[in-house]
């Protein structure tokens, strides 16, 4: 029990003393998540909203597509851009495996159908006389996306908080595409794996306290975003 | 006399999902006039209000504005610009009622001070100064349709598209649009009218029309509304439905 109880003080000395080592994993990480979280945004903003603004043949088959690649295991996606990335890939020649980009690539993927799939459906919860009333100003089409966007944005920043939350806590993608690299692919979780099977508990618990911190923190901030108590007032 | 028409219909037709909802050989809106369109439910008064005011641009037939087609494949920004629409319930957006009001001036692009001047003018006039700064979420019913009559007029539109306006307010708020509802209506102003309210038909309505099963039933313009004048057998109805 000693051994536990030591760790956990070793773990918040490390982190109120701001070791290097942790700040290094901790910075890798946020910028790996920050970048796939963006990339992805820009792709599944305007994806969810033309799905749930169009009628199109194909809907129904997307939706099926996108709600199956909510559950995909990220080990599924590691191996899916693993072999597109590696020497024997198709875009093997770039070099890309156990880089920074490709866990961006893989994080993209797997965020991509979670994002598209909660604005999707803000978009589609949203009153019709939104559109029918910004037609009746006088919008233009450019305009009027404009102002779907600023309707749906305490949604559209809830979705890419919870990929934001998904890509960070992930370790699937990381860990085969990124190859743990110490200062250049180590992430979190590949860094707490890594060093709880060295023996460095106190180290990987640190890391565990931060996450666990940093989930915490997402969660918070978008639940006062989409329910919080000034919610029906907005 | 012949009255000039801003805006005409020709052999329109509406299908949705195999019905046909709305089937009119030929309509006319009078120029700087209140036209009212009246029928029971199900009639068509909306759908052809959407048409009319180029809400909704998906149906069979020809529009005409001042004798000009309208191209439905055009996104007709000019021509929407010209019209506004106040709705049976009205759809503020975030923000408080200032945004709201000056949303449609800076659709246009128009200067900030330019805009400033004329929400509190508006305002002013629809006695609703002291909510500029009050989110639109958090007003009554009333106070909504207030709004939504001050962002329709602030653009100072050519038609204004009125649909069924006072069905969802209280009488305090019924009584305020109907004795100011007039005066807010300049005379360069064409008027298109849902409305089920006798007073507003037989104090404003220069032109009735009923609809029936989404084909004009009759047709009447008017100065001094009286029922009789719609003949026998349209009266009951009229009367019913007013």
């Amino acid at each position: 029990m000693d051994y536990y109880t030591g760790a956990v003080l070793r773990a918040l000395q490390l982190i109120i003393n701001l070791d290097p080592e942790v700040i290094e994993v901790v910075t890798t990480s946020l910028k790996i998540s920050i970048s796939s979280t963006f990339i992805a945004s820009i792709i599944s903003i305007p994806l969810a909203i033309l799905i749930a603004r169009n009628k199109f043949k194909t809907k129904k088959f997307i939706n099926i597509i996108l709600n199956t690649m909510l559950s995909l295991p990220t080990v599924v996606i590691g191996i899916f851009v693993y072999s597109i990335i590696s020497r024997r890939g198709v875009l093997g020649e770039l070099d890309l495996l156990f880089t920074p980009v490709g866990i961006i690539i893989g994080q993209v993927i797997l965020i991509i159908p979670l994002i598209t799939a909660l604005i999707r459906n803000v978009i589609f919860s949203m009153d019709e006389k939104l559109y029918k009333t910004a037609t009746s100003m006088g919008a233009s089409r450019r305009q009027k996306f404009k102002l779907l966007i600023s309707e749906a944005r305490y949604g559209i920043i809830g979705a890419l908080i919870a990929g934001f939350g998904r890509v960070l806590g992930e370790i699937g993608v990381s860990m085969m595409l990124g190859g743990n690299i110490k200062g250049v692919t180590r992430t979190i979780t590949t860094a707490m794996s890594l060093e709880t099977n060295k023996g460095r508990f106190a180290f990987a618990l640190a890391l565990g306290i931060i996450l666990l911190s940093l989930s915490f923190l997402i969660n918070f901030v978008t639940y006062f975003l989409q329910e919080g108590k000034d919610y029906a007032r907005r | 006399m012949q009255e000039d028409k801003i805006i005409e219909v020709k052999r329109i037709k509406k299908v949705c999902r195999d019905k046909t909802i709305l089937d009119i050989e030929e309509f006319a809106v009078l120029k700087n006039k209140f036209n009212f369109i009246i029928g029971g439910n199900g009639s068509g008064k909306t759908s052809l209000l959407n048409i009319l005011s180029l809400i909704d641009q998906d149906y069979q037939g020809k529009l005409y504005y001042k004798g000009q087609k309208i191209n439905k494949d055009e996104q007709n920004l000019k021509l929407r610009r010209k019209f506004s629409l106040i709705w049976q319930d009205p759809y503020l957006y975030r923000g408080n009622v200032f945004y709201n009001i000056a949303l449609p001036l800076k659709l246009r692009d128009f200067a900030q001070n330019s805009i400033n001047k004329k929400v509190k003018a508006v305002a002013a006039r629809l006695e609703i100064g002291n909510l500029l700064e009050q989110s639109a979420h958090t007003l009554s019913g009333g106070e909504k349709q207030k709004v939504s009559i001050a962002r329709a007029l602030i653009t100072e539109p050519e038609v204004l598209f009125v649909d069924e306006a006072t069905t969802n307010l209280d009488e305090e708020s019924i009584q305020f649009f109907n004795s100011h509802f007039a005066d807010l209506v300049t005379d360069e102003m064409t008027v298109v009218m849902v409305s089920h309210d006798r007073r507003q038909i037989k104090e404003l309505a220069d032109q009735i029309t009923l609809l029936k099963g989404g084909e004009v039933e009759i047709t009447k313009t008017i100065h001094n509304f009286n029922f009789e004048l719609f003949g026998a057998g349209i009266e009951a109805p009229i009367a019913e439905i007013v």
